[in-house]
């Protein structure tokens, strides 16, 4: 069977969940094209330290059908409304560290400025939109869902 | 008809499982379904306004009208990333 990578290099998108630690040099690998000028890259990472509680690790789950279906329309989005020419998202499930990467996300366009506009409108919507919840597990033993930030909604 | 309903998060810790279900009405509404779960479920109830409907992957508003063919999930404010 051929390597996962190897089939990703070939297409313009690149979405997945998995549990396995983010590779982001397979990021970058994947987001070069002789038609880019530039490559913006996000990665979310685990924060140790907020309003003075420490993080043990963050740990994600997630609705996968839904989560890879939202996903693949804001990646959809994001190439009809900037000129681009390669996406990758990737989020991770399960444990994550502090100062491991639980999102990457990263896109190549032939100028900067759609580039980093493109990357940062999917980091944002991700964070809005798509069904993923993280667990955080402070030092002192106590856990919470996060609740993040929810699109305004109406009925 | 009997409709499962999907849990996640939060809502999946608190009722201890990660589907429910509930006896309702053929084209019964979203907003009537979670207004019945809540009265079934009541570790829902504190959750009702903030929970956002997903009917076959997709948000939908609460005004939609409900199939047994429907897959539906209760989704509540997310945070990944």
């Amino acid at each position: 069977m051929a390597d996962k990578s190897v089939i990703a290099m070939k297409k313009k998108q690149w979405i997945d969940l998995q549990h396995e630690k983010l590779d982001a040099e397979a990021v970058v690998r994947f987001l070069q094209t002789p038609r880019a000028g530039g490559i913006d890259i996000f990665l979310g990472t685990t924060r140790q330290w907020t309003d003075g509680r420490e993080t043990i690790h963050l740990a994600y789950e997630c609705y996968p059908s839904m989560a890879l279906k939202e996903m693949q329309r804001l990646a959809d989005e994001a190439c009809e409304r900037w000129p681009v020419e390669k996406v990758c998202l990737l989020h991770r499930l399960g444990v994550v560290e502090v100062s491991e990467a639980s999102v990457i996300i990263g896109v190549a366009t032939p100028h900067r400025v759609d580039a980093f506009a493109a990357c940062r409108f999917l980091i944002d919507t991700l964070k809005r939109q798509v069904p993923i919840w993280k667990r955080e597990v402070f030092a002192d033993g106590s856990t919470e869902w996060v609740e993040g930030d929810a699109m305004p909604w109406t009925k | 008809m009997t409709q499962e309903v999907l849990l996640f998060s939060v809502l999946r810790q608190r009722l201890g499982t990660p589907r429910i279900t509930i006896a309702v009405q053929e084209g019964i509404s979203g907003a009537d379904l979670l207004d019945q779960l809540s009265e079934q479920y009541p570790a829902l109830a504190p959750y009702r306004s903030m929970i956002r409907l997903a009917v076959n992957q997709e948000y939908v508003s609460e005004t939609i009208t409900l199939s047994g063919s429907d897959e539906i999930a209760l989704i509540t404010p997310v945070s990944g990333g």
